[in-house]
């Protein structure tokens, strides 16, 4: 007899944290979100951001024409479960895919007729971005170009962000980007010089991609709001991108004048490529189109340093000396947060976590958690010993 | 983040069956037209779920079994892009149409139509399943083992049962507890199929005969479409009562009494001599005593009692036990 998946692990499954853009979504008015859900792209976008509980209600409920009774639906849940059966349906109801009612279960019919299009194709909304006409000039950008210029746009505002007050001049981003992190205290301007990393700073950089990705692309959103642009419409040129095809071009023609304005930003960040700014096309990069994905949203294949970081690259021994396996200048800008690096090889960067440099990472507002949660991530496959890590940096509080 | 799961649908294209299933007098028909539509849905809502689920769609020919789509070597298509549709569902839609229509084109005269290949699908699934579940570290250095998909295979099913692949069939049920793939089957059209029920019930998955076949898809979203994990919260409808029977080795036929040798444990309607299997002779005696026991061959024996084949029994039982019997 085969056992199912063991309980706890998919319990832990269920139970993770709900993505970050969904408390934005559900602070935002029904009638914003009504008009959100009238996009197919939109729909299908939010939906993949959902748990996978929340997934098969809506699932369950999208292709019955009318509504449900509560005690038909709930007959189906386990009892032990009751408690995410509820939350579940709460999260719905927070976010209006599913109104709250004590008697009947019915999917919002803009939502529901949304993501039924979504699903079957059709219609002439468009919202998956219009193609633009391929010409014999020029041909479409190869995957190569859109992953190194993602990878380069990213790095250049980690990167500025890391080495900002280590009297290192690197490459500056666009004067938004510094607006933004700025805007968002992950940098902040002292006594008028130059920006200074802050301790949020510090704690973004620890992040993975996609955290970091949302939590700019978030703090762009309130940003849009105060700047009286259309919440709606930079949601769903987001959501459009997220479910575009890499390496396609698409035509601009069809985006109104906020989708516009937002390409200009967009590219600042490295989600969209274009040939040049005054380009009828625009392709979506790997940042774009996994933005409702896990999958990882820098590619894999350029450079040692990229792959590096999907595959971990850190060796911690005992001894807390550490071996990583990096050339690229941002993980090693990084690691010398909270690492005293000693010698620097090609490829390879040594150096020890000491009393004095974890610290100067709690100085700079860096938690113990933090550094450990890095490490792990980003541990060598070879290594997966390292539980006395946790004694040192308890030790330092 | 949850994790992304692996599905495997195989669908079986019996033309006979699929003609008998369109047919008016049927309380709900359901002609292959209707039916694909509804399962490209399906198809498109797993993949829409979430963007790392994996896809796979076997058919299961007249003979031949062919794979129809995968999501990890998507056919090259011309890559038309439609700004009204999700570029990855068209092209699980056109792929499968695709295939189909070649196949189906291909078809030779309907006299000789031979049975469905679903065994053939049904390896071939757990072939690529094993394939995607062991990367070889030279393909995909990234993969990570924690983060496998967790699979599951659908057998979407029209054919009655065919007693000569009851061997081929047990042995894909332990290869798929082995790998621990799920399967799940929803009968169409056509009787209960003994052999899926046991592939479900062994694997942990759900067999849904469908009663009502204009409801298709909501009785494939609503106990097909949730991965193990969610299983647990909104229960899905299991069977109350399988059909355990075998099919004997001898002549194919599915038995209610058989005969079991005690070396090999191979399943036979009669007393015989010698095993065909491990040729192992048996005692006269004890093919006289078990000929005695048997129940007259004009009685129909009480149905649906199971035959305890896996359990070797050391010595004979007395006579007139409706249980299997052990050739020594």
């Amino acid at each position: 007899m085969p056992t199912r998946t063991a309980d706890t692990t998919s319990n832990a499954a269920i139970e993770s944290s709900p993505h970050a853009l969904l408390p934005f979504l559900q602070s935002q008015s029904q009638n914003t979100l009504t008009r959100l859900y009238q996009r197919p792209s939109s729909c299908l976008s939010i939906f993949r951001l959902l748990a996978s509980l929340e997934r098969q209600i809506v699932m369950n409920l999208l292709w019955l024409e009318s509504s449900i009774a509560v005690a038909t639906m709930a007959a189906w849940v386990h009892r032990d479960h009751k408690k995410l059966y509820d939350s579940a349906l709460a999260i719905l109801s927070r976010l209006h895919i599913l109104p709250n009612s004590a008697v009947k279960l019915g999917l919002n019919s803009t939502f529901k007729s949304s993501l039924r299009q979504a699903i079957t194709g059709g219609g002439t909304s468009g919202s998956f971005g219009v193609p633009s006409q391929k010409d014999d000039r020029s041909s479409w950008p190869d995957v190569k170009t859109l992953d190194g210029y993602a990878l380069e746009r990213w790095e250049t505002i980690l990167h500025y962000m890391v080495s900002s007050g280590t009297g290192q001049q690197p490459t500056k981003p666009s004067q938004d980007v510094l607006y933004l992190l700025q805007r968002s205290q992950l940098m902040t301007n002292v006594r008028g010089s130059a920006l200074q990393i802050t301790s949020a700073g510090f704690q973004f950089l620890l992040h993975s991609p996609h955290a970091q990705l949302w939590d700019l692309l978030l703090e762009y959103l309130h940003m849009a709001e105060e700047r009286r642009m259309d919440v709606v419409e930079v949601l769903s040129f987001l959501f459009m991108l997220s479910t575009m095809e890499l390496g396609m071009e698409y035509s601009t023609e069809n985006l109104s004048q906020t989708q516009q304005a937002m390409l200009v930003d967009l590219r600042d960040y490295g989600l969209v490529w274009q040939r040049e700014p005054s380009s009828q096309r625009f392709s979506p990069t790997r940042l774009a189109t996994t933005l409702t994905s896990s999958s990882p949203p820098l590619p894999t294949s350029t450079g040692t340093g990229a792959g590096a970081q999907v595959q971990g690259f850190i060796v911690l021994e005992t001894n807390y000396r550490i071996y990583a396996y990096t050339d690229n200048p941002l993980q090693t800008a990084v690691l010398n947060l909270f690492v005293s690096l000693k010698y620097r090889f090609p490829n390879l960067v040594v150096g020890s976590i000491t009393r004095e440099s974890v610290k100067k990472a709690l100085e700079n507002g860096i938690s113990a958690e933090q550094i450990i949660s890095y490490l792990t991530t980003h541990a060598h496959p070879q290594m997966h010993k390292n539980v006395c890590l946790l004694h040192i940096c308890i030790s330092q509080h | 983040m949850d994790n992304a799961s692996h599905l495997s649908v195989i669908v079986d294209l019996s033309p006979t069956q699929w003609h008998l299933s369109s047919q008016s007098d049927n309380t709900h028909p359901l002609s292959l037209k209707d039916f694909l539509s509804q399962l490209l849905a399906f198809l498109n809502m797993h993949i829409a779920s979430k963007h790392e689920n994996t896809l796979a769609v076997f058919g299961a020919f007249p003979g031949k079994s062919v794979m129809l789509y995968s999501s990890t070597d998507p056919l090259q298509h011309n890559r038309t892009i439609d700004a009204n549709s999700y570029p990855p569902f068209r092209v699980v839609d056109y792929s499968v149409m695709q295939h189909i229509m070649e196949e189906i084109d291909a078809l030779g005269e309907p006299e000789d139509e031979v049975p469905c290949a679903l065994v053939g699908a049904v390896t071939k699934a757990l072939c690529y399943i094993n394939r995607i579940s062991h990367p070889s570290t030279s393909s995909n250095p990234a993969d990570n083992p924690a983060v496998l998909p967790d699979p599951r295979m659908l057998i979407l099913s029209v054919s009655p049962d065919l007693s000569t692949s009851y061997i081929p069939i047990m042995n894909s049920i332990f290869s798929a507890q082995k790998l621990k793939v799920t399967i799940d089957v929803c009968k169409i059209y056509g009787p209960d199929t003994v052999f899926l029920q046991q592939a479900a019930h062994l694997t942990g998955g759900s067999y849904i005969y469908l009663e009502r076949r204009d409801a298709l898809l909501q009785y494939l979203i609503m106990s097909h479409l949730p991965p193990p994990s969610i299983r647990n919260v909104l229960s899905v409808p299991t069977q109350d009562r399988i059909d355990f029977r075998a099919a004997c080795f001898c002549h194919k036929d599915i038995i209610d009494i058989g005969f079991v040798c005690s070396v090999c444990l191979s399943i036979f309607c009669k007393p015989v001599p010698v095993c065909t299997t491990c040729r192992t002779k048996f005692p006269m005696k004890t093919l006289q005593r078990l000929n005695a026991s048997r129940p007259p061959q004009t009685l129909t024996p009480v149905n649906g009692s199971t035959v305890a084949n896996g359990s070797a029994i050391g010595t004979p039982r007395s006579a007139g036990t409706p249980m299997a019997a052990s050739l020594r």
